[in-house]
């Protein structure tokens, strides 16, 4: 911190005339007492001799004898007291005269030191207040840049949140993708499978079709011929029973019906999937949850883990206005987590219920499964935080799930002891 | 330089004691008080202190009057010397024409110096003064006491400053006339430098540093 010299109206100590030092104020009073003591006449010359202060007799005789005493200013002679009396009386004068000069040359003396003490002073309190004045000019730049560095980074951290969102919207579209990817595992076998003996089914028909074209074309050709129908039961039946078309016409309807049923499977698999994701909608409607929470079921049904029993409890919920597909990919990945937590040799239940209570849609997830222990529990809400295999899990699962029910205005909580279960619950006060 | 008065034929010079709290700047010009003759030096002046330290600057005057009139009015300053007090110093400091810094020799005071002496070059350039053309001596006092640093140390660390190192003792008495004799030298040769006092006004060197140097009977 630097401060401009001060420019110094007077410099300590500066050279003073006596008429400065001594004022006639305080030179008068002891001139009247001197007079009254004895003296014609008294008074106070300055450097050049011309009176400070003068007492006694305006016009005094000629006669008179004169008493000078020189006064002292830091030592040097600066002025003068001249006593003046009669010369009969002269000696009486002296002592007084020289009382006088003390007196005189002790005010000189302490004044000078206040004035100094004075001086010294005033220059310290300007310049103080100059530094003073100069640290506020400085604090006062300072606090406009920190306030404009504030201005700018209050933009700045927009900027960052703004990124920081898109991000996130990303993160939570992989999220999304991943899971769908994951179901799509179930769901190419639960496809596979009904397709597969939908194929199978009309290559078989394709075959029987032939046979019944054959046979049709038999009685065609019968039938442009004149033969009796003796002769052409005769040799109908034969063929009929060559290409085994009682078994055929029974066996295609099979499967012809059983080919329907799983072309309806694929449909239905399809359309669970589509509305479970929700492709088709952006913004929010009333949604029923329960509708939801069966369909995330029905989707995850497909990759089921073996031995593991479902227990669903759904009372009913009023309409919740929301994203309903943002809100089931939150069920999805509880529930996941639920089905994932299985401890080997014991039979898992998973417990979803669901209820509506004190103005607020309770939904809990429970398991009977591993559980969490004490020092991941905290951690679980982190982003990226897993204890699964590299590669096996995002980590992003719970933390998204909070994320979606934070948005949709309600809360979720964790309860869980390691090795015996934990349970989710997420509350949504109803608007 | 506080004053020229070429009509009234009087300079006004000011020589100012500077350094640590406690360095002994009042007691080298109580001595001096007490060595030099009354006549020529003017009473001492100590302005009012607490618990013995100075809080303002004492002041002693020496007058030299040349065979042409010519006076020389000389006040001697000192400073105090606690941190705290650095606008005094400044203050006092202002316009002066030579400085003697007096060092305490203890041991263990020898940083305590050297902050003095920054203390002193930073406040010379805040009232306009160069330490490059500044008459300087630095004195270390208190060479009577036991615990001090070794004489061929402190010339070994002050040799590169090229400045006049003296020795000295205040409150013995030794080395206050050779401080002050070697600044009022030092100050008298910068002054006729610049306004020819022997030249023009016939100020002789030797006559006016024997005259002020008058040491009491």
């Amino acid at each position: 911190m630097t401060f401009d010299t001060p420019n110094l109206t007077f410099v300590v100590g500066e050279e003073k005339r006596l008429a400065e030092i001594l004022s006639p104020a305080e030179i008068e009073p002891l001139l009247r007492s001197l007079i009254k003591a004895g003296p014609v006449w008294a008074a106070v010359l300055d450097e050049d001799g011309l009176p400070i202060c003068r007492h006694g007799d305006d016009h005094p005789p000629d006669t008179l004898q004169e008493i000078r005493h020189g006064l002292l200013v830091e030592g040097e002679p600066r002025g003068t007291l001249i006593v003046a009396n009669d010369p009969s009386q002269f000696q009486a004068v002296e002592p007084l005269a020289l009382l006088a000069r003390d007196a005189l040359q002790l005010t000189v003396n302490n004044n000078l030191k206040r004035m100094l003490t004075t001086e010294i002073h005033t220059s310290v309190v300007q310049e103080s207040y100059e530094q003073l004045v100069g640290i506020n000019r400085n604090l006062a730049e300072s606090e406009k840049r920190y306030r404009e560095l504030a201005l700018s980074l209050e933009q700045k951290v927009e900027e960052r949140t703004k990124e920081l969102q898109k991000a996130y919207g990303k993160i939570l579209q992989q999220e999304k993708l991943a899971a769908i990817g994951g179901l799509a595992a179930g769901m190419a076998h639960e496809i596979n499978n009904p397709n597969g003996f939908i194929l199978s089914n009309l290559t078989t028909f394709k075959k029987y079709l032939g046979r019944m074209s054959e046979m049709l074309g038999l009685y065609r050709l019968l039938a442009s011929k004149e033969i009796s129908s003796e002769q052409l039961k005769l040799l109908t039946e034969a063929r009929w029973r060559e290409l085994k078309l009682d078994f055929v016409l029974e066996d295609a309807l099979d499967l012809l019906s059983q080919s329907q049923q799983g072309a309806e499977r694929i449909g239905k698999i399809v359309a669970d999937l589509k509305s479970f994701s929700h492709v088709d909608e952006t913004s929010g409607y009333a949604a029923d949850l329960n509708v939801e929470l069966t369909r995330t079921l029905s989707v995850l049904k497909l990759n089921m883990v073996p031995g593991a029993v479902i227990v669903q409890d759904l009372q009913p919920l009023p309409l919740f206005t929301c994203n309903p597909g943002l809100l089931s990919q939150a069920f999805l990945n509880i529930i996941q987590n639920a089905l994932q937590s299985s401890d080997k040799g014991k039979g898992l239940e998973v417990r979803i219920s669901s209820r509506f209570e004190a103005g607020e849609i309770i939904i809990a997830v429970a398991d009977n499964g591993c559980g969490i222990p004490a020092d991941n529990l905290p951690r679980v809400f982190e982003p990226f935080f897993t204890t699964r295999d590299v590669g096996s899990g995002t980590g992003m699962g719970l933390t998204v799930a909070r994320d979606i029910v934070n948005g949709a205005g309600g809360n979720m909580e964790i309860d869980s002891s390691a090795g015996l279960g934990t349970t989710v619950t997420i509350r949504l006060p109803h608007r | 330089m506080i004053e020229f008065d070429e009509q009234q034929q009087r300079i006004v010079l000011k020589l100012v004691y500077y350094g640590p709290a406690l360095s002994g700047k009042t007691t080298n010009l109580l001595a001096l008080h007490d060595q030099l003759s009354l006549d020529g030096r003017g009473e001492l002046m100590l302005l009012d202190t607490t618990e013995d330290r100075t809080i303002y600057f004492d002041l002693l005057p020496f007058f030299y009057v040349a065979p042409s009139g010519m006076k020389i009015k000389i006040k001697v300053y000192t400073v105090p010397g606690q941190v705290r007090h650095d606008a005094t110093r400044k203050a006092v400091l202002q316009r002066a024409d030579g400085v003697v810094f007096v060092a305490d020799s203890q041991l263990g005071r020898m940083s305590v110096n050297f902050e003095s002496f920054d203390n002193l070059e930073k406040n010379l350039s805040m009232v306009g003064l160069s330490i490059e053309r500044l008459p300087l001596v630095v004195q270390f006092n208190k060479r009577d006491v036991v615990d001090v640093v070794p004489e061929e140390e402190i010339f070994k660390a002050w040799e590169p400053t090229g400045l006049p190192v003296i020795m000295a003792s205040a409150l013995k008495g030794f080395g206050v006339l050779e401080t002050f004799g070697k600044i009022l030298e030092e100050t008298f040769d910068s002054i006729n430098a610049r306004y020819g006092l022997t030249a023009r006004y016939g100020v002789e060197r030797e006559a006016f540093l024997s005259e002020i140097m008058k040491v009491s009977k």
